[in-house]
């Protein structure tokens, strides 16, 4: 374990017990959970997902190009994701904006791989940057979102318990 | 190639009719979300709607809309809106895209109207505002650069 693992257990949970909680919350948001969204890692303040291959992603299917929005729902929960863990306690906190460069057109029959990390946190904006890739050497696309800190107040109480404990009342997603 | 974006004759005819539905239903990701499209009433384009279905739901709590549905509906209606509007039938590919949340979208109806601000030659800028309730009170506005391209 590297240092900075070791910092940042010493300070929350670790990141088996963000996998496993990240996991938790993207599966209570029903859009992720149809569409089998998948946590592969986390190394706070950074998340790593996969969404695996579904027909329903396409866009061009003569092509077999992604549908470019698939690719913007998938920023936008991948950053979501992240702001989670790059708080001191998990707060709900909706998307103020979102921005996506697209480089090049994600195509049908693999995965698509997708990261996310906090920049920086105020005390009213989480500002994260996220990445998509099928081949690593080949990013698809690029994300850059803000998020509002509502603060401890609006966030459902049990919110941070449910995430970890595994029982699910309040961990609900966001919009 | 038949009936199909590719088919420079098939993306002819359904832009001559405006055949959105055409378009629509040859779109998987759009069909799975649930979108749709009618004549403006007010001019002479097209509203697009977006049904509140329930794995379209990011919030269950609110329940809301997950945010990122609506960004795809939102470039989903840019996209055909800009292929109806355009000055020939060109096919868009998106360059980017960016999306301000204004309030949150809740578990009934949205609709979006769009607005061609510029098409060059190779490129174009297109507007979205979506709202729910009240077109005055929009949920969501967003924006999209295109190249375009020639039909082939």
């Amino acid at each position: 374990m590297t240092q900075d693992q070791q910092s940042a257990e010493a300070i929350g949970p670790g990141p088996e017990a963000w996998r496993t909680a990240l996991t938790r919350f993207v599966t209570f948001i029903p859009h992720t959970r149809e569409l089998g969204l998948e946590v592969i890692g986390v190394v706070p303040p950074e998340v790593t997902m996969r969404l695996p291959w579904r027909d329903e992603l396409l866009g061009d299917t003569s092509r077999g190009l992604v549908h470019g929005g698939v690719l913007t729902m998938l920023l936008d929960t991948v950053c979501g994701s992240a702001v989670l863990c790059g708080l001191p306690s998990p707060e709900v906190c909706p998307t103020l904006d979102l921005r996506v460069d697209h480089y090049r057109p994600a195509v049908a029959g693999l995965p698509i791989m997708a990261s996310a990390r906090v920049l920086s946190v105020t005390e009213s904006v989480v500002f994260t940057e996220g990445t998509l890739w099928q081949d690593p050497e080949r990013p698809v696309a690029r994300g850059i979102a803000n998020f509002m800190r509502l603060g401890p107040r609006n966030t459902p109480p049990g919110f941070s318990e449910a995430l970890f404990s595994g029982t699910n009342d309040g961990a609900n997603g966001h919009g | 190639m038949v009936d199909d974006f590719h088919d420079a004759a098939w993306l002819e005819k359904t832009r001559a009719e405006g055949d959105v539905a055409a378009w629509l239903a040859r779109v998987p990701y759009a069909r799975f979300i649930d979108v749709s499209a009618s004549p403006d009433t007010e001019g002479d384009g097209m509203v697009f709607h977006l049904e509140p279905q329930a794995h379209n739901i990011g919030n269950i709590l609110l329940p809301a809309i997950h945010g990122g549905v609506v960004a795809a509906f939102m470039e989903t209606a840019g996209t055909l809106d800009l292929m109806l509007a355009a000055r020939a039938p060109r096919l868009p590919r998106i360059v980017d895209f960016s999306i301000d949340y204004l309030r949150a979208a809740r578990a009934i109806p949205t609709h979006a109207r769009c607005s061609l601000l510029r098409e060059g030659r190779r490129m174009a800028n297109v507007q979205v505002t979506a709202w729910q309730a009240r077109e005055e009170e929009p949920i969501a506005t967003a924006r999209l650069h295109f190249v375009l391209s020639a039909s082939s």
